[in-house]
């Protein structure tokens, strides 16, 4: 008991010291406590929207999937008999055909698109009865005839739509226009899918381009008839595997599936980056309790002459541990509800509606943030804690003034050597592997015993830097310069750990930086050597006929290319299927995308029944020019294919591809079942390539939905790209950047604590104020560099094994942003600058007196 | 007697007054109203130029908070103390830093020296903070009458107390302040260390002409100096000159004494 009195009299009193570790729990706790509420919510959002779309039993196609459009770009439909059919099965109260496609796109007078910014699809389909499950009518009416069109009402008030203005959609079948006569209005939240209605005939007509065909029925059941029931009257009423039959709850699943999979992806990397300021924490953790205990020393040396055994002072050093990780953790999962909040608030901003009525906060979150919040923190005590309990009774004795705790051990040298020695043999055998998956591992492994070696090594090595540091730094500072070297380096584990922190956040930000320029170089430089289109036009909607048909008319171009990908099965001389499929394109491309043959002739390849195929499908299945290879296309006829040209896989657009005419393709394929462009291309006429540009976009501009871009824009847009994603993670990456500052400031407003009867000493002799502040300053800034020049170099390493190991997969230029490390490198000086600001401060305002009056 | 001003303040030593330093009427009181407590209750006090002046006293006299407004390092709440000719009450932090760093030399009982620096930088310290260049000569006289030259490059841990409180003198020498205060310099000395620490203290001043006021409690220590004020509850009550152990002794106890009847 007076173990936990006596830890709890000291966690209070120390409670300033203890503030910043506190905030770095917090701040981690709250980034994971965050992420689960953030996307337990979107979860909660699908589930309800979900719930209420889903019909009691759905039938549909059998090749019909949720979230995706078949590769003809029109959607999977029955006939309208199966409508009646299932009208008069048992158990049905109503049954309702529905129309839907979501490869559509919306625009209004002015071309522009009416969908979401943020991805989320934009669906057009008929109006039914099932749909005021979900909606009401709040202004207007339901569409009738063939011009008439209802919105959501999101959409509506985004794009500032009023009744009786002209939207335009554009299907696979055609555009067609219809004015707004209703606006409808979700009961549940609408994350910011874009919602188009229409009368059923219409539907059918405009998007299926048939009558009397729905793309599901949805069928409600009668009172009493569970949906499993209705389910099996369905199968009995309509025949068993004809079609695709869904209970309400199967359906919902089916449709949660995927952007639960999206979600997750989102969750774990934010997890992840939690993990990262969670890591960089304990370093902070580590050195508040180390410095805890040194300064304690005495103390703790009484407590063992006055009988406390060994046990009893590690104890009391944990709970006051487990103290800091409950605070920390509690403030964590309260601040983590409102950084859920802010996240939602942000993704409104960005075009994705989430409303806080669907904030869900399960009873697992606060547990899991406690949780990981103490046991951190414990674990991160542990070490100094046993420093604690090795500390001798005759420590009370001893007139400790200000502990002097410089050595770092041989033993630590050699672990640390060892496991940098063994990241670096990993990363050597990343950057050599054959393979890009043996790599891979081997690359993981490298970063992780690079990292942990540069950790433990880290004191060893801040005498080295941060004497060189000073160098060429400081020595211009004179006798204050010289001081700040000095105490910088008087406590190798302390500015090493209080570096190391540092190091891992910037590390990730250099090896991600050199990665992504090494991506844009790459793809610059691939794009220069082997693209001769001069125009590229594609977007999220693949290319619809009426858009390629503007693109064909345009006037000043010498070709225009069609590039078409198509599911097919292949079968090669030795008897391996494949089902990686064929691309069909026009001759033409093999000028807009140039392309080195280890065999054959590229042009021989789009002629009747030939193709051509990848070096590597080459090598592995032992096929040559002039064999034979069986193609049976999709939803088509099964082709005799002539291999007229191998292409070199050494690429990086394109690997493996293998090409035919769209003239073969015709051969084999119904017309209604040639899938839409995914890209085209397009070549001006000599000298008119400005004019020529400008003209595709103006015929493009009723299809916003694609971008037209002439290599300039289209290496820029790669780059911006590029750019976004990393910003995107550096922005995740500064949490843990932020967690290293505090570590940075802790480390200082500690050691003025500890170092204040030399500062009193230094004051009274005549320091000024100012030198001391400077002093200090540059204590800061010399770890902030060290911690700085470690991460920068690790994280270059890291980034250039990687390139080294993705150049297998096409990342064959090895790119170094020096501007984004020079940056980050002179950034880091201030960060050191900025983390000195307080501590500075407050022992500048120190009591000369009270700091050299002796006890 | 509540006055110690017992020296002309203009001597014959050339330009320079015969008084180093000198209080007037200082007060200082801590607190207010009924927890007011005065440590220095109008204290005047002129320190002689190129002596040795110990301040004794009982635990609570203010002598150490006498020292420590003659320095500089505290503010009083009434009154005034002159450096020379300079008045330093009421000087603001960034003047009173460069009188301490420039005119004065401190040494403590303890942690007088940074343990990041050696004995040679500790000695420079004040220079080098101020920016100046440490006159060699001196700095090798410095050293050599502390005894230290075979030790510059040592770090303080390595170190005896002793050695340690040598180089906080060489310290206080090496700059040549108009005044050196000294707040119990020999307290955690054995005998023998004190007594060779005392020695310097008492040759810097004899042979270098160095001005040194220094607040102690041993009898021993007070006689070395050339003249010893005693305080009593915040008052200068006595004053003793070419004392011996003895005598101080002798004095204290009488004081001792005479605050127990009264």
């Amino acid at each position: 008991m007076t173990v936990l009195k006596t830890s709890m009299r000291n966690f209070f009193a120390h409670k300033g010291r203890m503030a910043l570790s506190a905030i770095a729990v917090l701040l981690s706790v709250a980034f994971v406590c965050g992420t689960l509420v953030f996307t337990d919510t979107m979860n909660t959002t699908f589930d309800k929207l979900f719930a209420v779309t889903a019909s009691d039993v759905t039938v549909s196609p059998k090749a019909a999937k949720s979230d995706d459009t078949p590769q003809n770009g029109v959607p999977e439909s029955l006939p309208a008999s199966v409508l009646q059919r299932a009208r008069t099965a048992e158990g049905v109260k109503s049954a309702e055909g529905g129309v839907s496609s979501m490869n559509v796109t919306v625009v209004n007078s002015h071309n522009d698109n009416m969908g979401s910014s943020t991805g989320a699809p934009t669906i057009a389909g008929n109006w039914t009865s099932n749909d005021l499950r979900s909606m009401e009518i709040t202004s207007g009416h339901a569409p009738r005839g063939p011009t008439e069109v209802m919105v959501d009402a999101d959409t509506a008030d985004k794009h500032h739509l009023k009744m009786g203005d002209e939207l335009r959609t554009i299907a696979q079948t055609g555009d067609f226009k219809a004015r707004i006569v209703g606006i409808a209005t979700f009961k549940v939240t609408n994350p910011g899918a874009a919602v188009v209605y229409f009368d059923t005939a219409t539907a059918q007509r405009e998007l299926l381009g048939a009558t009397g065909r729905f793309t599901q029925i949805g069928i409600t059941a009668a009172a009493g008839v569970s949906d499993t029931q209705l389910k099996q009257n369905m199968a009995q009423a309509l025949g068993t595997g004809t079609y695709k039959l869904q209970t309400a709850k199967e359906n919902a699943d089916e449709n949660r599936k995927g952007v639960g999979a999206f979600m997750n992806v989102i969750k774990y990397a934010m997890l992840g980056f939690a993990g990262i300021a969670f890591l960089v924490g304990i370093f902070l953790i580590i050195n508040t309790f180390s410095m805890l205990v040194a300064q304690r020393t005495r103390e703790i040396g009484l407590m063992r002459a006055i009988g406390s055994s060994r046990k009893q002072v590690n104890r009391s050093v944990l709970v006051e541990a487990t103290l800091l990780g409950v605070v920390g953790s509690a403030l964590g999962v309260g601040a983590g509800v409102g950084i859920a909040v802010g996240l939602m608030k942000l993704m409104g901003s960005m075009g994705m509606d989430l409303s806080t009525r669907d904030l869900t906060v399960k009873w697992t979150t606060p547990l899991a943030g406690m949780l990981l919040g103490i046991v951190v923190t414990v674990l991160a005590a542990y070490l100094p804690a046993r420093r604690a309990g090795k500390v001798s009774p005759m420590a009370a004795l001893r007139d400790a003034g200000t502990p002097a705790d410089g050595r770092a051990g041989w033993v630590r040298a050699l672990i640390g050597l060892v496991l940098t020695g063994a990241g670096g043999a990993a990363l050597y055998a990343a950057a050599s592997a054959k393979k890009a998956t043996d790599g891979s591992g081997m690359l993981g492994l490298g970063v992780v015993l690079s990292l942990i070696g540069f950790v433990v090594i880290g004191p060893l090595l801040a005498g080295g830097v941060v004497r060189v540091i000073s160098a060429v730094l400081l020595r211009a500072f004179g006798p204050v310069g010289r001081m700040a070297e000095r105490n910088a380096l008087r406590n190798p584990r302390r500015t090493g750990a209080t570096g190391a922190a540092l190091m891992i956040g910037l590390a990730l930000v250099a090896c991600l930086s050199v990665v992504g320029s090494s991506m844009v170089a790459s793809a610059t430089g691939e794009l220069d050597k082997s693209v001769g289109a001069d125009f590229i036009v594609q977007g999220k909607q693949r290319i619809v006929p009426q858009a390629e048909k503007a693109m064909e008319q345009t006037p000043g171009l010498a070709h225009v290319t069609r590039y078409k990908q198509l599911d097919a099965t292949l079968t090669s001389p030795d008897g391996q299927k494949d089902t990686d499929g064929l691309t069909a394109a026009d001759p033409s491309y093999a000028q807009d995308l140039r392309r080195a043959t280890t065999a054959g002739t590229l042009t021989a390849a789009y002629g009747t029944d030939a193709m051509s195929v990848g070096s590597k499908y080459a090598k592995k299945h032992g096929v040559h020019v002039g064999d034979t290879l069986s193609v049976a296309f999709k939803g088509g006829a099964t082709a005799r294919l002539k291999v007229a040209a191998i292409t070199d896989d050494d690429v990086a657009i394109d690997q493996g591809a293998r090409y035919t005419s769209i003239a073969t393709m015709k051969k084999y394929l119904p017309a209604g079942k040639i899938p839409p462009n995914v890209i085209m291309f397009a070549k001006a006429r000599d000298g008119q390539e400005k004019q020529a540009y400008a003209a595709l976009k103006t015929a493009l501009k009723p299809y916003p939905q694609y971008e037209v871009r002439d290599q300039t824009d289209y290496k820029q847009e790669l780059k911006d790209q590029i750019g976004q994603l990393l910003n995107m993670v550096y922005g995740l990456l500064a949490l843990a950047i932020i967690v290293a500052i505090l570590g940075v400031v802790n480390t200082l407003a500690l050691s003025v604590v500890e170092r204040t009867r030399e500062i009193g000493l230094m004051r009274a002799i005549g320091l000024s104020r100012r030198q001391l502040r400077r002093m200090i300053r540059m204590e800061s800034v010399v770890i902030a560099l060290f911690g700085a020049l470690l991460g920068l170099g690790l994280g270059m390493g890291w980034g250039a094994t990687a390139q080294k190991l993705l150049a297998l997969e096409g990342l064959k230029t090895l790119e170094v942003p020096w501007p984004t490390i020079i940056g980050v490198f002179i950034g880091s000086a201030f960060v050191g600058l900025f983390a000195a600001l307080i501590p500075a401060f407050r022992a500048g305002r120190m009591n000369v007196l009270n700091a050299i009056a002796t006890e | 007697m509540t006055s110690a001003v017992t020296i002309p303040r203009h001597g014959g030593t050339g330009g320079r007054t015969a008084v180093a330093a000198r209080a007037r009427q200082v007060v200082k009181a801590y607190g207010a109203g009924e927890t007011r407590v005065v440590a220095l209750d109008h204290v005047d006090v002129d320190i002689a130029r190129g002596q040795f002046t110990a301040i004794m006293g009982p635990s609570g006299s203010g002598k150490s908070t006498l020292m420590h407004c003659l320095a500089g390092l505290d503010t009083v709440s009434s009154g005034q103390i002159y450096l020379d000719e300079t008045e330093i009450t009421g000087l603001k932090d960034k003047k009173l830093t460069k009188l301490r760093r420039d005119r004065i030399g401190f040494i403590f009982q303890a942690y007088n020296l940074l343990p990041t620096l050696n004995a040679l930088e500790n000695i420079t310290l004040p220079m080098d903070i101020a920016g100046r260049k440490p006159d060699k000569q001196w700095l090798g006289r410095v050293v050599d009458t502390v005894g230290l030259s075979d030790r510059l490059r040592h770090r303080p841990t390595q170190l005896s107390g002793g050695q340690q409180q040598r180089v906080a003198v060489a310290r206080a020498l090496a700059a040549r302040p108009e005044i050196i205060f000294g707040d119990e310099p020999t307290g955690n000395l054995d005998s023998r260390a004190g007594a060779e620490v005392l020695g310097f203290l008492r040759r810097s001043v004899d042979e270098l002409g160095q001005t040194i006021v220094m607040v102690t409690h041993d009898p021993v220590a007070a006689s070395y100096a050339d003249r010893v004020l005693y305080l009593a509850d915040g008052r200068i009550v006595d004053e003793m000159h070419k004392p011996t152990a003895d005598a101080v002794l002798d004095r204290m106890k009488d004081f001792d004494a005479r605050g127990r009847t009264s």
